[in-house]
């Protein structure tokens, strides 16, 4: 059964509506992401299933139980806020047993939870300390762990990696997912960067302008992207303006002044928008090849090499694992060549 | 504050020289075994602070502008509390509005508000006494608790008490256990320098005291348009030193820089 449920969801600030009509639901345990880009309504959404703001329109079910009359104290929610809110004048152990304290656990049982919880975010030895003595990596280990020593049904979490640099950022998305695992417990998070959402997701679910685009594993996402803003937006991707044509031998894809093998794509034939991943694209000799090119750009990134080609169809963008065999150079003359299956037809309108 | 220019420096020099020189002179002249005021002093003598102790209309004065000054610190204090977060933290019609007047005080020029306070007091048959002083007071410093209140309240992420409710803290517990302890430093701040400022407040107390109710600054006032004997230098001296422990005090439990520069809270 759905531990959350959100139904039409809408919140509107004035003449702004800031989420629209809104429809999702999380399983138990479940890991999911509300991803999009900023302003898209994702904070607005967590904070009225926290219960700080008051829908305008549509409902929240938490366990089946209707939240609109339940106060933001009584929802038993864990919440992880982008700017960590720690307590600045209590300890470590003193933030993390505040909820327990609110709840009247008996004080043996809560040193015993705050001593499980600290140990769960490998904070124990500092437990001690006054917030600003941390580091920000840290103070995030906090305020999970005060998230979690509730136990709560359902765990929130808004942009918490957010304020980390890049390499902690990593290290912390993996330490997320395995703490979130080794809890159990049902997470909600809200994220404008597409590789926390992937990296730590069962699901995901794309936000554009307040309104739900494309709900989907990340592998799906990425793969079969609903539209044209999620392609562009979930990783990297080409995006070419094309006409197609349906015909009996399988579909035709006309691009500027070249004709493509289509896939197989329940659109109908018109003017569309192909969108191509640079990984799938890979460089091949004259014969095989299906638009030619020559290389304007060529940057390298460790474990890969990422190209910008200008062909008929125009500039194309094309990544290569780096294998440690000879790339093409800067003007070098190159043929590309994909596989019809790997290119995604998306309806026109929604190029962005 | 790591490399400043000479011209800096001298700045710095020239006014520190220049807001210190009357309290050299005050405490220099205070330690005279003349009887008129002299400075540098001819000798050193405790003449004058013993003359204190024979005068008891200045002990009396004093108290008077201690139980003011911490009456009206406290008053100010509890008004400015619940202003200050309602200003700070809220977006709800009026809110300019309420800043405005509470801030009004520091516009209106002293004297006139002496006037408006004596006719006011009059008016309520509150005049010379100690609780007209307090309300006279409470108006006067309310705008600088207001200021060093506020400066916390804005420094004070809105997350924190968002996330103390929904650990299931009621809106009175977030209050007690989280916002108030988190802008104490403002607090406590904004309370020393009410107390400070209606300690010495002058001219707006000379319009509505008597006799029974002469502060510290006013009896000064009159004792100097009578003689010019040390005993003010002596008094002002003891009253200096009052200060500055006050000041030690606080500046040792919150650091003084923090509360009175405005990083309120961290
Ligand atoms: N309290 C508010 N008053 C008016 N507009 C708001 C308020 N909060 C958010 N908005 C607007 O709602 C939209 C969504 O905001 P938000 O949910 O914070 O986006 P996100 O978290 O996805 O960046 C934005 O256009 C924002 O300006
Ligand atoms: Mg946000």
């Amino acid at each position: 059964m759905a531990i959350l449920e959100l139904r039409d969801l809408t919140k509107r600030f004035g003449e702004t509506v800031a989420v629209d009509r809104f429809t999702l639901s999380v399983e138990k345990g479940e890991f999911v992401s509300l991803l999009g880009p900023s302003g898209c309504g994702k904070t607005t959404t967590l904070q009225m299933i926290a219960g700080f703001e008051t829908p305008s329109g549509g409902t929240i079910l938490l366990n089946g139980r209707d939240l609109a009359k339940v106060p933001a104290r009584a929802r038993g929610l864990g919440i992880v806020f982008q700017t960590y809110a720690l307590f600045p004048h209590m300890t470590v152990e003193e933030n993390v047993g505040f909820g327990l304290e609110m709840r009247k656990v008996p004080a043996d049982e809560r040193r015993r939870r705050i001593a499980q919880t600290l140990d769960l975010v490998h904070l124990s030895h500092l437990s001690g300390r006054y917030p600003r003595q941390m580091s920000g990596g840290q103070r995030q280990r906090v305020a999970l762990a005060r998230a979690l020593v509730i136990e709560p049904e359902l765990l929130l979490l808004d942009e918490p990696l957010s304020n980390l640099d890049a390499k902690l950022r990593e290290e912390m998305q993996l330490e997320l997912r395995r703490i979130q695992q080794e809890a159990g417990v049902t997470t909600l998070l809200v994220t404008h960067d597409q590789s926390e959402a992937m990296a730590l997701s069962d699901r995901i679910a794309v936000m554009q302008g307040g309104r739900l685009i494309q709900e989907a594993s990340p592998f799906d996402a990425y793969d079969r992207p609903a539209n044209g803003f999620v392609s562009s937006f979930l990783g990297k991707s080409n995006a070419i303006p094309g006409h197609l044509e349906g015909g009996a031998a399988g579909t035709k894809l006309r691009c500027r002044e070249l004709t493509l093998d289509g896939p197989a794509s329940g659109e109908t034939p018109g003017p569309v928008l192909i969108s191509l991943r640079p990984e799938r694209i890979e460089f091949t000799g004259e014969a095989e090849g299906i638009v030619a090119g020559r290389v304007s750009e060529r940057i390298f990134l460790g474990d890969k090499w990422l190209f910008k080609v200008e062909t008929g169809l125009g500039e194309l963008l094309v990544v290569r694992r780096n294998s440690g065999r000879r790339e093409p150079e800067v003007g070098e003359a190159v043929h590309l060549f994909w596989q019809a299956e790997h290119l995604r037809v998306l309806s026109a309108e929604s190029a962005e | 504050m790591i490399r400043n220019g000479l011209f800096a420096k001298l700045f710095s020099i020239v006014f520190a020289v220049f807001m210190l020189a009357p309290l050299v002179v005050v405490i220099g002249v205070s330690f005279t075994p003349e009887g008129f005021l002299e400075f540098p002093p001819s000798g050193i003598s405790l003449r004058w602070f013993r003359a204190i102790l024979d005068n008891p209309d200045f002990i009396e004065a004093a108290i008077m502008s201690v139980q003011l000054g911490v009456a009206s610190a406290t008053i100010a204090t509890v008004i400015c509390i619940p202003a200050a977060l309602a200003i700070g933290s809220g977006r709800f019609a009026g809110r300019d509005a309420l800043q405005a007047l509470f801030l009004s005080p520091l516009t209106v020029p002293t004297v006139v508000l002496g006037i408006a306070f004596l006719r006011f007091l009059s008016m309520m048959g509150l005049n010379g006494t100690f609780w007209g002083l307090v309300f006279c007071h409470v108006v006067i410093i309310v705008p600088f608790v207001l200021r060093l209140v506020l400066a916390s309240v804005t420094g004070l992420d809105p997350s924190i008490a968002r996330a103390a409710t929904s650990l299931g803290a009621s809106d009175w517990t977030v209050f007690r256990r989280i916002t108030l302890p988190a802008i104490i430093p403002g607090v406590v701040g904004g309370w020393v320098l009410a107390f400070i400022t209606s300690f010495d407040e002058l001219t707006v107390t000379v319009f509505i005291v008597n006799p029974a109710t002469t502060t510290l600054p006013v009896k000064l006032f009159s004792h100097i348009t009578q003689t010019t004997d040390p005993l003010v230098a002596s008094v002002s001296t003891v009253a200096i030193l009052f200060t500055v422990a006050l000041m030690l005090i606080v500046d040792r439990i919150y650091g003084l820089d923090r509360l009175l520069i405005g990083e309120g809270s961290r």
